[in-house]
C-alpha cells in the first residue's frame, strides 16, 4: 500500500512551478497502490498538458515509491 | 552520411554569454586557415553546427561539407566508410567504392566522435591525415586528397592520452586548433535567447502565431540541468509548440521530467537550529563556522559551482567568496570544472 504522504512528496517537487502559473495537480484519493489526481487551474482544459502530466508523474511515482501502480487522472 | 540538409549561417545563435562570443570570435579567426580544428563539447553542445560554420565561412565553401560519426561503426566499418574500397576487397563488394576523404575532396570532413575510434584504426587515420593520402581497402594506390579535417569529441582528448586509450601521436596533429564548448547549464544567460529561437523557428514551420512564453516556464527553463544540451533544449521547444493549443505555453506544457529535474535545483538554503532546552555550552565561532561552510556549499552546489552566481546567491563579493571557502577549507567540486579551455578562447 503505497501512503498518501509518499504521493505528495513527489507531487510537491513540481507542484512549486504548476502554481507559479496558476494550475495545480491535486491528490484526489489513494486506492490501494494507484493514485487518483485532477488537474486544476490554467491547465485543466488542456488535452496537451493532461498527457504531459500524466506520462511523466506517472513515471516519477513509480520510480520513487516501490510499489506504486497507476495514475488515474479524473 | 548526416546530410547537412540547408545549412545557413543565420540559423546559429551565437548567445549574450561571454563565452560563446570568444568562441564565435575564434570560430571567424580559423575559418581562413586550413588547419586541423578540434571541437570538444558534450553531447548536444553543437559541434557539428561548429564545423558547418567554419566550413560555410571558409574558402572551401563550394566544396563538399562532409560529416561521419565514427560511433556509428564496427571497427572494419569505420575503414571502409572512411578510406573506401576497391571492387572484391570483401565479399560484398561489388564495385568501387570512394571513402568519405575521398567524398569530401576539396571541401571539409567532419569526423564527430573521434574518441570512440579503435586505437587500431587510429594509426590509419593518422596516416591519412598526415600524408593527405588514402589507400581503399584492398587497393594498392595511394590517392591524394585535399580536405580540411575538423573532429568532434565528446570527451577530453588529453585525458584519454592520459589513460592510454588515445594515441599521442594522433592527438597533437589533431589538435592544432582547439575549442571547447561549454554545456548548457554553464552558460544559462543563453537560455532565454535560444528558447525564443526556437519557439520561433518551430512556430513558423507549424504555420501558428508564436505563443507567449509564461515567466515560469522561463524559471524552469532557467533551473533544469539539461543533460542534452542546446539540443535538449531544441526537442522541448519543438514538443511545446507541436502540442500548444491555447496561445499560451505555461508549465504545464513543460514535459514532466523537466519539470522534475528543475524542482530538484530549487534547493532551499540550509538553516541551522539550537534545540530548544539545549544546555550545553557551544563555541559560537565553531557553529558559525559551520553555518558559513553550509551555506557556500549549498550556493556552489545550485548555482554548478559558478562562483560569480554561488556569490550574488549569499549577496557577497566574488573576492570575498574566494576568500572565505579558503578560509572554511572547502574544495571546488571538481566535478563542475569544464574541460581544459584552449587560450585562445579564455579571453
Amino acid at each position: 500500500m503505497v501512503s498518501r504522504d509518499q504521493i505528495e512528496s513527489v507531487l510537491g517537487r513540481i507542484r512549486p512551478l504548476m502554481q507559479a502559473d496558476g494550475g495545480d495537480i491535486e491528490l484526489v484519493d489513494v486506492k490501494g497502490n494507484n493514485a487518483h489526481v485532477r488537474l486544476t487551474g490554467m491547465c485543466a482544459g488542456c488535452p496537451s498538458a493532461h498527457m504531459t502530466l500524466y506520462m511523466g508523474v506517472e513515471m516519477a511515482l513509480r520510480d520513487e515509491i516501490k510499489d506504486f501502480e497507476e495514475l488515474v487522472v479524473v | 552520411m548526416r546530410t547537412p540538409g540547408s545549412f545557413s549561417p543565420d540559423d546559429v545563435v551565437v548567445g549574450h554569454s561571454a563565452r560563446m562570443r570568444a568562441i564565435f570570435d575564434f570560430v571567424k579567426v580559423v575559418s581562413r586557415s586550413d588547419s586541423n580544428v578540434i571541437i570538444t563539447g558534450e553531447s548536444g553542445t553543437g559541434k557539428e553546427v561548429i564545423a558547418q560554420l567554419l566550413h560555410h565561412a571558409s574558402s572551401r565553401r563550394h566544396q563538399p561539407f562532409v560529416a561521419v560519426s565514427c560511433a556509428l561503426f564496427s571497427e572494419n566499418l569505420i575503414e571502409t566508410e572512411l578510406f573506401g574500397h576497391e571492387r572484391g576487397a570483401f565479399t560484398g563488394a561489388i564495385k568501387d567504392k570512394p571513402g568519405r576523404f575521398e567524398l569530401a575532396q576539396g571541401g571539409t570532413l567532419f569526423l564527430d566522435d573521434i574518441d570512440d575510434v579503435p586505437l587500431s584504426m587510429q594509426v590509419k587515420l593518422l596516416r591519412a591525415i598526415q600524408n593527405r593520402t588514402v589507400e581503399r581497402v584492398g587497393g594498392t594506390r595511394s590517392i591524394s586528397v585535399n580536405v580540411r579535417v575538423i573532429t568532434g569529441s565528446k570527451r577530453d582528448l588529453k585525458r584519454m592520452v592520459a589513460e592510454g586509450n588515445f594515441r599521442e601521436d594522433l592527438f597533437y596533429r589533431l589538435n592544432v586548433l582547439p575549442i571547447v564548448l561549454p554545456p548548457l547549464r554553464d552558460r544559462r544567460e543563453d537560455i532565454p535567447l535560444l528558447t525564443d529561437f526556437f519557439f520561433k523557428r518551430f512556430a513558423r514551420q507549424r504555420g501558428i502565431d508564436l505563443p507567449a512564453i509564461s515567466p515560469a516556464v522561463r524559471y524552469t527553463f532557467g533551473r533544469y540541468r539539461w543533460p542534452g544540451n542546446v539540443r535538449e533544449l531544441e526537442n522541448a521547444c519543438e514538443r511545446i509548440v507541436q502540442t500548444c493549443s491555447c496561445g499560451t505555453v505555461r508549465t504545464g506544457c513543460v514535459a514532466a521530467g523537466i519539470l522534475f529535474g528543475a524542482g530538484e535545483t530549487v534547493a532551499a538554503a540550509p538553516t541551522a537550529g539550537i534545540a530548544a532546552g539545549e544546555a550545553q555550552s557551544i563555541s559560537l565561532d565553531d557553529r558559525l563556522r559551520d553555518v558559513e561552510s553550509s551555506l557556500i556549499t549549498w550556493a556552489l552546489k545550485v548555482s554548478d559551482g559558478n562562483k560569480s552566481r554561488a556569490a550574488e546567491l549569499l549577496s557577497i563579493k566574488r573576492s570575498t567568496l574566494g576568500d572565505r571557502i579558503t578560509r572554511c577549507g572547502l574544495a571546488e567540486p571538481a566535478a563542475a570544472k569544464p574541460v581544459d579551455a584552449p587560450v585562445a578562447l579564455s579571453a
